[in-house]
Order: C-alpha cells, then structure tokens, then sequence
C-alpha cells in the first residue's frame, strides 16, 4: 500500500507544542533510556522518524504516545537537545484532535485565543444562566433549604445532563481512537475474546496509573495519582452525595472527610504543577502549551472557589457564598464541557484505553508470531 | 561599450551571513571608508536578506546609473549571481560585479576592521586583494620550537632537524612519544604502533640537532614574529638521564606504588619509573608528588639513591626555567580523551569491566600488562588496607562477549557537538583485535553513523563486518549490573527492536578533547582557540597549519581531531612552512599590519597602470 507523505507534518506539530523534531540524528539513545520502550513498541525514536517523514497515517494509528507519561529521561539524555519527550507529549495533543470527529479540539490546540474565547463564552452564559435560573425561583440570601438560590437537587439534576452529553461526545472520540490504532489495521486481527479478558486493564491503569510508577523518577508519578484520585473523589461526591455536601450548617463528616482531602490534594498539586511549570524546574514542566496553562489555571480557580463557597456557606455569610457559586459554576462547566472531550482533560479516557488497545496488539502480534512459528513449513513440490 | 575613459560609478553593496565570523566588526566604519574611495557613488548594507530581488536591484542601479557593482560581505559570492542577473537587467557588464570577501581576506582575526576596509578598496579598484596587500617580511631565527612531542611534534622536529636547522622540543611528560606510543595497532593497515613511532622516537633522542626539554612547560613568550623569546620551565627530573643506564636498581628499592598514567592506571608503578622500556630520554625518572623523600623534605626513604650505582640520583634537584630564542613556534599539544565518567549510565568507574578506548589499548598492546592477553578485570580486596581493588589478572578468564559504544562524549551536545573522527576506526579496530585473540568470543558494536572516510577505512569496515561482528545501528543508552557481568540496551535501529542482552567487556569509544593547559597555552602565546578549544588555523582551507601570529603554527590534533596520517601529513606540512621561512630568512608577519589606506593607495596605482596599459592602441607589430 502507497503511504502518503506530509511535508508539513512537523510544522503541523509544532503548533501542538513539538519542538526541534528536526535535529534528531536517529541515535536511538531515547528508546533505550525509556523503560517502557521493549520489543513491539520502541519509542520515542521511531516517532520522531515518522514525523520527520511525514507519515500522517502512521502517526495517526500510532498508540507509543499513550504508553510515554514523560519523565523526561530522554530529553535530558537527547545528544542532539531534539526533545522527544515534547515531541510525544505534543503528539498526544495532535493525536487528541484527530479523534475528536467535530475538529474543535484541533482549533483549540492550534489557537489558544479560541480556546479562551470559547471557555469565556461558555463561562458567561454559565454565569447569566445560573443567575436567572436563582432569580426565578429563589433568593440570593438563601444557600440551601427552601427558597436557595441554587437548589442542590436541581444543579443535581443538571449535572448528570451535562455528565451524559460529555460521556457521550467522549465515547464517539473513543471509539474513533478504537478504529484508528486497532480497528482499521488489517496487519493485526484481535479476537473478541481478547477485548472481554483484557477489559479490566482499563479501570486498573485509570485508577492506579500503574506505568507512571514504573518511570524511573516516583515524585511525577504521586502528584499526578494525588491530583487524579483527588478529581475522581470529587466528581464522584459531586455526582452522587451533592446535596449532603451542600446541606448545612451542621457537617456531615462521611462526605466532608473525603471532601476535604480530595479539596486539599487538588489544591496542592495545581499549585506543585503552576510553580514547576513557572520556575520550569523539571524536564516536564520545561515547555507549557498555552492549554496545559488554561487547563491547570481553571482547575486552580474551581477548586479556590469551591473551597471559599463552602467557608463562606459555613460561616453564614449566605450571600457571599452564592456569588461565588456561580463563580465556581462559571469554572466548572466551561472547564468539562470543553475541557473533557476537547482538550486536555480527554487524556483520562484516552490514556487507560491506549494500555488496553497496546496490549490487545501486542498479544495479537505474540500470537501471530507463534501461529506462524508452529505452521508446518510448506513442502516444496519436486518434480 | 563605454570607453575606458568615461568615469565609473560603483555601488558598494554589503551582505550579512550569520557566520558569526564578523560579529566584532563595525560596518558603519566600513561603509564610511568606502564613501571615501573614488567613485564610490553609493554605500548600501543590505541587511540580513535572503535573496534580493534582482529586477528592483536593476531599477536600483539604472536609477543611480551604475557602472560597477561591489558586493561586500563574509560570504559575498551567495549574491553574486542576483547581481550579475539585475545587472544584465539594467543593460550592464555583467563581469562589473565584483567581490569583496572579507572571509576569503582572511578577516576572521583581530583585524578584522582594516582587513574588511582593504578587501572593500581592492574589489573597488578591481585589483586582487593578495595583489595590493603583501605582508610585512621580518627576519627569522633559525631555530624552531616545537610544544609537544607526540607524533606531530616527532615528525616536524625530525623534519627540520634533518634539513640541519636546531630544534627545542618541549614535553610535558618524562618521555616523549604521546599517545601513539600508548597505541597497540593503527588502523587500518593493523600496523604496530610502536613499531613506527619507537625507530622515530630514538631518532629525535640522538639527533644532533634536536634538543629535548622534557618535564618542561613553556611559560611565557614575549618578543615578536621572527624572534620570540621562550621562557621554558624545566621541572625537576631528580635522575641524571646523561648518567642513568636504566638498570632498573633504584625502581626494585622504592616502597611507593601509584597507578602507571602511561597504562592509563590499570596497573601501579613505583615514585621512580620509566614509563615503558622505550621511552626517550631513556632514564628513570622520580614522580615528585608521591616520593617518599620528596613529600617527607628529605626525612624518610632515599633507598633508590644508596641504590643508584651511577650516581644519577640527585633527590633536591630544583626546577629552573631557561631562556630560548626562536624564530618559528610549532604547537603540537595533541589531547585528552573525553572523561567517561560524565556519562553515568555507562557506567565508567563503577563498572570493573567498563573500559575506555585507551585502557583497551594499554591491555591488548603485547607489551602491556597482561602481555596482551584480553582478560576482564578482577575485583579484589587490597589486603592490608581492605580496600576494593581492581587488577588485570593474567589467569582471569577472557570476556565472552565485548560490546564497543561509539560516540562516547562526542556528537552530542551535552558534552561535545563535534566528531572526534577517530572513534569509528579506533572501534572497528578493537572490533578486529578481540576477534583475532578470542575467536570465540561476540564483539557488538554499537554507532549511530559509521564514519569510515579514510583511503581503506570502507574496506576496512567491511572486512570487520566479514570477520563477524555484529554491527548494531543505535547508540546504546544503559550498562548495568547483571546477575552475571553486565546488562546493555540498546535500540537496534535497522531491526526495530531493543536489545537488551549480557556482556562481558564494555568498551567506551572516547573522544578527543583539547589537551590540558590548551587555553592557558593559548594565552601564553596569544593565539586563538575556537569555540571547541582546539586552536584556530588562520584558514580552513587555504592556510590550515598558519596560526594568527606569524610564525607560529599548529599541528596535529590540537588544531582538530585527526588520525595518524592525517597528523603526519600536517606536521610535515608544518615542516615544510617552517623550514620555507628558514631557507628565506624571513617570515610573514600576521596581517596586523595591513592598513586601508596603503592598501587603496597601493591598489590604485595598480588599477591605473593595468588601465594604462589597456588603453593603449593595439598596433600590429611590424614585419
């Protein structure tokens, strides 16, 4: 089959954040520093090369940046300062877009001024929504019981419509991923049993992010499970306890406990992330896209205005806690409903799945190999 | 066809490319100069443009009627044929466009400002710039200095001496020889190393004409091109090598044993040594940072003197400094290899059986320590002191498998960006020497480009590849502890894979490095190092063995890595300048010395004589 080349390929990418792809010589120093490169996926080096070649498809059907949780070992070792562990990270965003079917997460990675138009929008019809929505049928000095402004039960009840919407657009980006690094490749048949015995590969590296522990450096590893766990505490609280945790003014410490942590470890690692991205004290932090700003700025805010409503609330100022609920809403839900499916925060969906569909390829490729190793060799005919 | 006598009117056109070779110079200064020549009509700088347009160049010079065009800059001739095309454009000659090219004029120097104005006032005049600039000439002494007596400084010196001029050859070590007298074979005609440079080496040791200063550093140079005085400190030998015969008492005495420089430490030799049976001057010498005596002011020890049956022995000998006068200073320091242990994956220093390219060299040589057996190093403790010690052990079982990693410190700017060029050959060449002594055992080699330049270096590569070493494209990136020896990995580019299997032996393929003490040496006699630290030729390609100070000159690597033959040739080629400037008794000054002024002047006069000459009639010559 005739591969296309893009020539522009790597000015494509470096739009989404690539940098001095050019510069490698083909060392091959990075693979072998990188502990997870082995026998069927050697990386970041061949990526490099596809880029340098301009192999748009086999980019696109490549899983190696999913499995790559930059440490940035290889950059730092990198002989020719060739960057590959941004070269990953900015293919894990090209990649990103081009799963995403209604293209908007491409606008937002190659322009951040739409990207921050976009949230301000959202933010704003947030902010008039909610305020009318208070108005109509509560008071601003009241924060829960009868007559609040912002009714658990019914912010309840939007959440889960703005939950179902963003699964949904989430699960087509899925399943598009799906087809382009397993589905569509004929070199490689999984079988269905496969997909139902490796299934649990998905919650596993979801919630204990296994690989990133095996890097050789452990601190990346903890602050990203802490910020995860801390996240997945919340939503979970948020989507299934809202209204315990917004009746007041007594405490109900089963979900506050919980809350508390979780609000602390998101607090702590935004604000380890915004310094080590701002002093650019680690390998990682060392090239910020403007999205990995968006994204840990409007994260940083949720949480301070979450954490302040609820002093608030709890200190009787009812007013005040209000206001800053709406603040917080007009940070919450520009941060999920463009932020999950389109930009950064999809990587939760997409990184777990790409462990689940690199190990369905590699066992397909194992078998194969031994299929074709105890085939009987063809006996050749003689005359 | 404008006539010689319609007055021109040249445009100066001045270029920018990012070399970096210009950085110091002021075109303001330039421009005005060249304002002043006669007629100079107009002075443009073009700025950091990539490609002018050539049909707004023609408008240009139809508007300002331009006769002759100057293209001034380090590179100039990249624009030339815009110019030659808007001037075809604009109805001119198209031979009016001229360069003048303040690289090729030799401006990369400090005189960078007048070299350029002379550059700019010849190409106005249309005169060759070597024409109308002609050095300064100034009496020589005959006699050379020579800093260094490796190969390159063996083989000038020799030159020069043989052709009866006196030579003082300074060595910082006891002996002289360098690393090639550490080497076991060359590539690629797998000669002896010793073989060639040993006959070489007793040659300069009884030449009437050259005179060894070893343990001795320049200090300063003062004077000027033609008669440089050098003032030479002679470290203290401690052995007589007029009256030492080399009879080996003295070194059986010594109680003091530290590792052996010349067998790059992997085996210990005493405070009074010879660093191999053949070095030159052929004495012994005392290591004065570890003697007994000498540490101690002459309260302990003194065994070698009672000892010595000769006398030679002299433990308070103090250093002194002399005071040389000559005419020609030849630079030959040579290198260092890259310091293995920067790198920590590999392993250097932690590793037994991770080797640098010179200690391989020391352990496969036949007069090294194990007689050059390959065996792997041996982990031992010292039994007085407890303490780990690592030894070649004769008896020690020979590596299974040897893996050799190019590039080790060089190509990668994490250390150096540039290529030592002898890594790939050197490698290739152990590749061989482990086949032929262990034919069993598998040699890997792991580069990222195989640079085998050389006249039989590719064949050489293939044979190599014949006698069965696997060749991996990839640079390794980890050496660790396996449970039986050592673990590498490394991508295998070709294969798509990561290798990851047990080794044996490891052997780092090292770079080059300026020899300690270049940049000091640089400024003792104030000639210039690059960038890299390897000293600057005065032109790449024209003038490689020159420096900026006449007189003095580079050979070998410390103007940059070069093999053996590569190093020869430029020492002869050093030779050959040196004993030119004798033979003539005089030498070209550096170009300190031109002036834009004279250079116009003189340029001028030329321009009006040829013009002269021109305009005369032709008239056929009678019968």
């Amino acid at each position: 089959m005739a591969i296309r080349a893009n020539p522009h390929l790597i000015d494509e990418l470096e739009k989404y954040g690539a940098q001095d792809v050019v510069k490698c010589y083909h060392c091959g120093n990075c693979s072998a520093t990188c502990p997870f490169s082995g026998d069927t996926f050697v990386f970041p080096r061949k990526s490099m090369r596809y880029l340098q070649l301009g192999l748009s498809s086999r980019l696109r059907g490549n899983l190696e940046p999913w499995l790559c949780y930059y440490c940035g070992e290889c950059s730092e070792e990198c002989p020719r300062g060739a960057e590959p562990g941004e070269t990953m990270m900015s293919m894990r965003r090209w990649l990103t877009a081009r799963y995403d079917f209604t293209g908007i997460s491409g606008l937002f990675y190659r322009s951040p001024k739409a990207e921050l138009l976009a949230i301000t929008l959202v933010a704003l019809l947030t902010g008039l929504g909610f305020t009318l929505f208070g108005m109509s049928q509560g008071s601003l000095a009241v924060y829960d019981g009868p007559g609040a402004f912002l009714p658990a039960e019914k912010v309840h009840v939007f959440d889960w419509i703005m939950a179902g919407v963003l699964v949904g657009l989430l699960g087509i980006n899925c399943v598009r991923m799906w087809w382009f690094t397993v589905g569509s490749d004929k070199a490689v048949r999984v079988p269905p049993g496969q997909y139902l015995k490796q299934v649990l590969l998905v919650p596993w590296h979801f919630m204990t992010q296994r690989r990133y522990s095996q890097c050789d450096r452990k601190r990346p590893w903890a602050v990203h499970l802490v910020l995860m766990l801390s996240y997945l505490t919340m939503l979970v609280l948020i989507m299934f306890f809202l209204h315990r945790l917004q009746h007041g003014p007594a405490i109900d410490w089963t979900v506050h406990a919980l809350g508390y942590a979780a609000a602390l470890g998101l607090l702590g690692t935004t604000l380890f992330a915004l310094r080590g991205r701002g002093l650019r004290n680690e390998t990682h932090y060392k090239h910020s896209h403007e999205t990995d700003w968006i994204f840990l700025i409007l994260l940083f805010v949720v949480t301070l205005t979450g954490i302040t409503q609820h002093i608030l609330h709890r200190g009787g100022l009812e007013t005040a806690a209000n206001v800053i609920y709406i603040v917080h809403m007009m940070g919450v839900v520009p941060m999920l409903v463009l932020e999950v499916p389109f930009s950064k925060w999809s990587h939760m969906a997409y990184r777990p799945l790409g462990m689940y569909f690199s190990t369905l390829r590699e066992k397909a490729l194992l078998a194969e190999e031994q299929d074709s190793r105890t085939r009987p060799e063809p006996v050749a005919q003689t005359a | 066809m404008p006539s010689f006598a319609s007055p021109k009117k040249i445009g100066v056109f001045f270029t920018h490319a990012n070399t970096g070779r210009l950085d110091g110079l002021d075109l303001e200064k330039v421009m005005t100069f060249a304002l002043e020549l006669p007629e100079v009509t107009v002075v443009e700088d073009l700025g950091p443009i990539r490609r002018p347009d050539p049909h707004k160049l023609a408008e240009w010079i139809k508007d300002l009627g331009l006769t002759d065009v100057v293209i001034a800059g380090d590179t100039p001739g990249y624009h030339k044929p815009v110019f030659t095309r808007a001037m075809a454009l604009a109805g001119g000659e198209a031979d009016a466009v001229r360069l003048a090219s303040f690289g090729e004029a030799g401006a990369a120097t400090d005189q960078v400002e007048s070299t350029a104005k002379a550059a700019v006032a010849c190409a106005v005049h249309d005169v060759p710039f070597g024409l109308a600039v002609t050095p300064v000439r100034v009496p020589v002494h005959p006699d050379t200095l020579v800093i260094g007596a490796g190969v390159a400084g063996i083989e000038t010196a020799l030159r020069i001496a043989d052709a009866g001029h006196h030579v003082h050859l300074v060595e910082r070590a006891a002996t002289i020889g360098g690393h090639m007298a550490m080497f076991d074979k060359t590539f690629p005609t797998l000669d002896c190393a010793a073989c060639i440079l040993t006959p070489k080496m007793v040659a300069v040791g009884q030449h009437e004409n050259i005179d060894i200063l070893n343990c001795s550093e320049v200090q300063a140079v003062g004077g000027s091109p033609g008669e440089y005085k050098v003032r030479v400190l002679r470290r203290a030998r401690r052995v007589d090598p007029e009256a030492c015969v080399a009879c080996h008492a003295c070194r059986d005495v010594c109680p003091t044993r530290v590792p052996s420089e010349f067998d790059e430490g992997i085996v210990e030799r005493k405070a009074i040594y010879m660093a191999f049976p053949q070095a030159i001057p052929n004495a012994y010498v005392i290591d004065g940072d570890n003697c007994l005596w000498v540490k101690s002011e002459g309260e302990k020890c003194g065994a070698c003197v009672k000892k010595c049956p000769k006398d030679a022995i002299h433990l308070d000998e103090e250093p002194r400094s002399v005071e040389l006068t000559v005419g020609n200073i030849v630079v030959a320091t040579g290198f260092d290899t890259f310091d293995a242990t920067l790198i920590e994956r590999y392993g250097y220093g932690r590793l037994p059986n991770v080797l640098t390219a010179l200690e391989f060299e020391r352990l496969t040589n036949a007069s090294g320590p194990t007689g050059g057996r390959i065996v792997t190093r041996t982990v031992r403790r010292k039994r007085k002191t407890k303490q780990e010690e690592w030894i070649f052990d004769t008896d020690a079982p020979a590596p299974r498998s040897v893996a050799i990693i190019h590039c080790v410190g060089s190509r990668d700017q994490n250390h150096n960006a540039y290529c030592s060029r002898v890594c790939c050959m050197y490698s290739l060449k152990f590749a061989h020497l482990v086949k032929e002594k262990l034919p069993d055992a598998e040699c890997y080699q792991f580069y990222i480009d195989m640079r085998a330049f050389g006249k039989g270096y590719e064949e050489f590569f293939e044979r190599i590849k014949d006698e069965g070493v696997f060749v991996v494209r990839g640079r390794t990136a980890q050496i660790q502890r396996g449970d039986d020896g050592m673990v590498i990995r490394g991508e295998d580019i070709v294969h798509d894979r990561i290798r990851e299997f047990p080794v044996d032996m490891v052997l780092l393929a090292v770079g080059l490095e300026p020899a300690k003490g270049t940049r000091h040496l640089a400024k003792v006699l104030d000639i210039q190092p690059g960038c890299d630290g390897w000293f600057t030729e005065l032109n790449y390609n024209t003038d490689p063995t020159a420096t900026n100070r006449g007189g003095i000159h580079v050979a070998g690597v410390c103007q940059g890595p070069k093999d053996i033959p590569d190093t020869v040739a430029q020492a002869s080629a050093v030779a050959a300048r040196v004993l030119g400037s004798i033979i003539s008794g005089s030498i070209r000054v550096d170009r300190d010395t031109v002036s834009p002024a004279e250079a116009a002047a003189q340029a001028s006069a030329i321009a009006s004589a040829n013009a002269q000459e021109a305009s005369w009639p032709s008239e056929p010559t009678p019968t």
